[in-house]
């Protein structure tokens, strides 16, 4: 036990004072920092400038209607957040405005160009051309607009009540609100839910592709230098892997620890909503589970690894794997119950950062988080014990790479 | 005293060592030798207990060998490298306490063996800022720091000057007059001559001999004489008598037929050469060596 420790503290001494592990602490958080500020810098503030947009409607009818729908959008300072300009100019053909239109978006003098087709029938069609497809925010509120003055036309013409009329155009606003666990209805957030869970798999994903490099790295060290005969001639090699895991984990818990103290500050400071950590003591655990797990597979991989290259295959192949639920958040938000999200959220490799995304964007029963604990704290215990094979032969093995076929048969062993 | 008794390894269907027995004696140098790939490197492992004999025993100081067995072995590998970036006395701490000392002790330990070694002053510096000498000087102390009873050295010698080489010298004597028991294992069949006293010579995986190296080179064959001679070099079919002959420069090494004494060949020789030098030599460790190993390797 002593030895254990020993080995456990070098370590973590050795590791806590590299270059490798301060840079990934301090790089971290500015990543968390841009990820978490950025969006909801890009997503709430309106852009603060008045908007130009021309707009070709040859049949004339729309264009003052369409002024008037889009002056209900202001800006903070009370100003017009758009201003239309009317591009359909007499003396030329519909060709020529579309190139008068064209060569305005270029030289920027106008943000975009809304063109209505067929303006007067009941089938219009519009298209929005600008220099940008990102313009979600725009083309809605455009479309919002044509569909209410289309609506508006269509009522009056058929001799509808003008009180009637604006009745029907009034929006109703859906707002989203979020049930716990508890019963309780809360607003939520959903943007800085769903970037929190990113920052904290993207967390999980640095942390472990940072450390488990310095491992294998050190590692390598021990092999290439013949050290590692040296340390087993004096320790076993179960106690040498358990010295390292620990080494490793207090590693991680240091850097949890850093960047627990970076995050709390950062929601005293009011930069990130307390709302946004409903979920964090499921996904602390996750998050630690995660590490300690993929930490126990990288001790068992890199001791059968002989160079910095392989090194790095290993570990580019484990954080694709880890970015899977980055790949996977689209259809996973569109709908929580997707089978293959379900699937992925029960396999130890993907677990925790499934599992810290599905924390986030629909309610996990308490029965699946459960579950996937278990599952989770089992393959620990599996992949420890299958590293410890593999490490204690896989240490004294030096020249090629071993095959998958070999490593089974040290398994087996 | 360390006995091996039949030692047994098999990885797979290769047979790495093949019923191999040694004795070490305590206040003695074993030489462990043999070729590249012998075997001796897997005799080492099974020795330290790193990995398991496929059968066979090892028994140090009449007890087989157990988990406190690792408190009292030292061992240096032929190949050579520390933590580069960690200071040279926390990486000897670090040994130090893997072999169940306490940190003082530890601490103590490096400090007289630093200073013994002459590199007091590196204590606190990087292994990366040693020279390669002396990183070798602290991988030797941290195979020592423990006071090992068995010390196992693998090329102990390689990579030093000849001051080092020295003093690495004097300090393996220094633990002989102590008692320890020290199994040598290297190339270097010179210094492995001056140094062992027994040895086991090892080539594919088996003993080729073994035993008291005074006895071996008395049964290698003896027969054999150095002479200097003026002017012209002779040939074999010249002489019968002479088995085989090798030419340097300035003598020639000749191994005579075994019923002839060496001086009723010098008669015959002065008769019709003219002769500077003659003395009746001993093989050498090295001749020996490759003798016995070429020999073994037609047998195959």
């Amino acid at each position: 036990m002593k030895k254990i420790l020993a080995v456990a503290k070098w370590e973590y001494l050795e590791k806590v004072k590299t270059k490798a592990f301060i840079i990934s602490l301090i790089i971290t958080p500015i990543i968390i920092i841009i990820f978490s500020v950025l969006p909801s810098l890009l997503f709430r503030q309106e852009a603060p400038k008045v908007e130009l947009i021309g707009v070709i409607d040859t049949s004339g009818v729309y264009f003052n209607d369409l002024v008037k729908e889009m002056d209900n959008y202001k800006l903070e300072n009370e100003q017009k957040n758009y201003l239309l300009i009317n591009f359909s100019f007499d003396n030329k053909n519909f060709e020529e405005l579309l190139i008068t239109a064209n060569k305005n978006i270029e030289k920027n003098l106008i943000e975009g160009c809304l063109i209505l087709y067929h303006a007067g029938n009941d089938s219009v069609s519009a298209e929005y051309r600008s220099k940008s497809l990102g313009n979600f925010k725009n083309v809605e509120r455009l479309e919002e607009a044509i569909r209410s003055i289309k609506l508006k036309m269509k009522l009056e013409r058929e001799g509808v009540d003008t009180r009637l009329i604006s009745y029907f155009k009034e929006r109703v606003v859906v707002k989203q609100t979020q049930v716990d666990e508890e019963g309780k209805v809360s607003e939520g957030d959903f943007i800085t839910t769903f970037f929190i869970s990113i920052i904290f798999i993207l967390l999980l994903m640095m942390m472990v592709v940072y450390t488990g490099q310095m491992l294998v790295r050190s590692m390598i060290e021990e092999k290439s230098s013949r050290l590692i005969e040296m340390l087993i001639s004096s320790i076993t090699p179960d106690e040498l892997l358990t010295g390292k895991i620990i080494g490793l984990s207090l590693l991680g818990l240091t850097q949890i620890f850093i960047w627990s103290v970076i995050g709390i500050s950062l929601v005293a400071g009011a930069i990130i909503p307390l709302a946004a950590f409903n979920n964090i003591v499921p996904m602390l655990f996750y998050f630690i589970l995660g590490f300690l797990f993929y930490s126990s597979l990288f001790v068992g991989i890199g001791s059968t690894v002989n160079t910095e290259q392989e090194a790095q295959q290993i570990t580019t192949y484990l954080s694709l794997i880890l970015m899977l639920p980055i790949v996977m958040a689209i259809p996973a938000i569109q709908n929580p119950d997707f089978i293959v999200t379900k699937i992925f959220s029960y396999i130890p490799l993907t677990i925790p950062t499934v599992m810290i995304l599905r924390l986030n964007i629909g309610n996990v029963s308490e029965l699946e988080i459960f579950l996937t604990f278990a599952i989770l704290i089992f393959s620990i215990f599996i992949v420890t014990k299958l590293s410890a094979k593999i490490f204690r032969i896989g240490i004294l093995s030096y020249g090629n790479k071993p095959t998958l076929k070999e490593i089974f048969k040290w398994i087996k062993e | 005293m360390l006995i091996v008794n039949n030692l047994v390894k098999k990885f797979n269907t290769t047979l790495a060592v093949n019923n191999i027995s040694l004795k070490v004696r305590p206040g003695k140098i074993f030489g462990l030798l043999g070729p590249n790939g012998a075997g001796k490197t897997t005799t080492i492992r099974t020795i330290l207990n790193i990995i398991k004999p496929t059968s066979g025993e090892i028994i140090f100081d009449g007890n087989p060998i157990t988990y406190e067995y690792y408190n009292i072995i030292g061992y240096l590998p032929e190949e050579r490298g520390l933590y580069k970036r960690s200071k040279v006395i926390d990486v000897l701490i670090y040994f130090g306490v893997l072999k169940n000392l306490n940190v003082r002790d530890a601490i103590n330990f490096a400090d007289y063996w630093l200073k013994k070694l002459n590199i007091l002053e590196y204590r606190d510096k990087r292994i990366e800022q040693l020279s390669k000498g002396n990183q070798q000087k602290i991988q030797l102390i941290a195979a020592i720091i423990h006071n090992p009873s068995l010390l196992i050295l693998d090329e102990p010698f390689t990579g030093f000057d000849p001051i080092n080489q020295q003093e690495v010298k004097d300090l393996i004597l220094s633990f002989v007059s102590e008692g320890k028991t020290i199994i040598l294992s290297t190339h270097q069949m010179e210094l492995a001559e001056k140094l062992c006293e027994d040895i086991l010579l090892i080539d594919n995986g088996s003993a080729v001999t073994s035993g008291n190296l005074t006895d071996i080179k008395k049964n290698f064959g003896g027969n054999n004489i150095r002479v200097g001679l003026a002017g012209r070099l002779i040939s074999q079919n010249q002489f019968p008598e002479i088995v085989k002959i090798d030419n340097y420069n300035n003598y020639s090494d000749i191994q005579l037929r075994d019923e002839i004494v060496p001086s009723e060949f010098l008669k015959k020789l002065i008769g019709k050469i003219e002769v500077n030098h003659f003395s009746i030599i001993e093989p050498t460790l090295n001749k020996i060596f490759i003798d016995l190993i070429k020999k073994n390797s037609n047998n195959i």
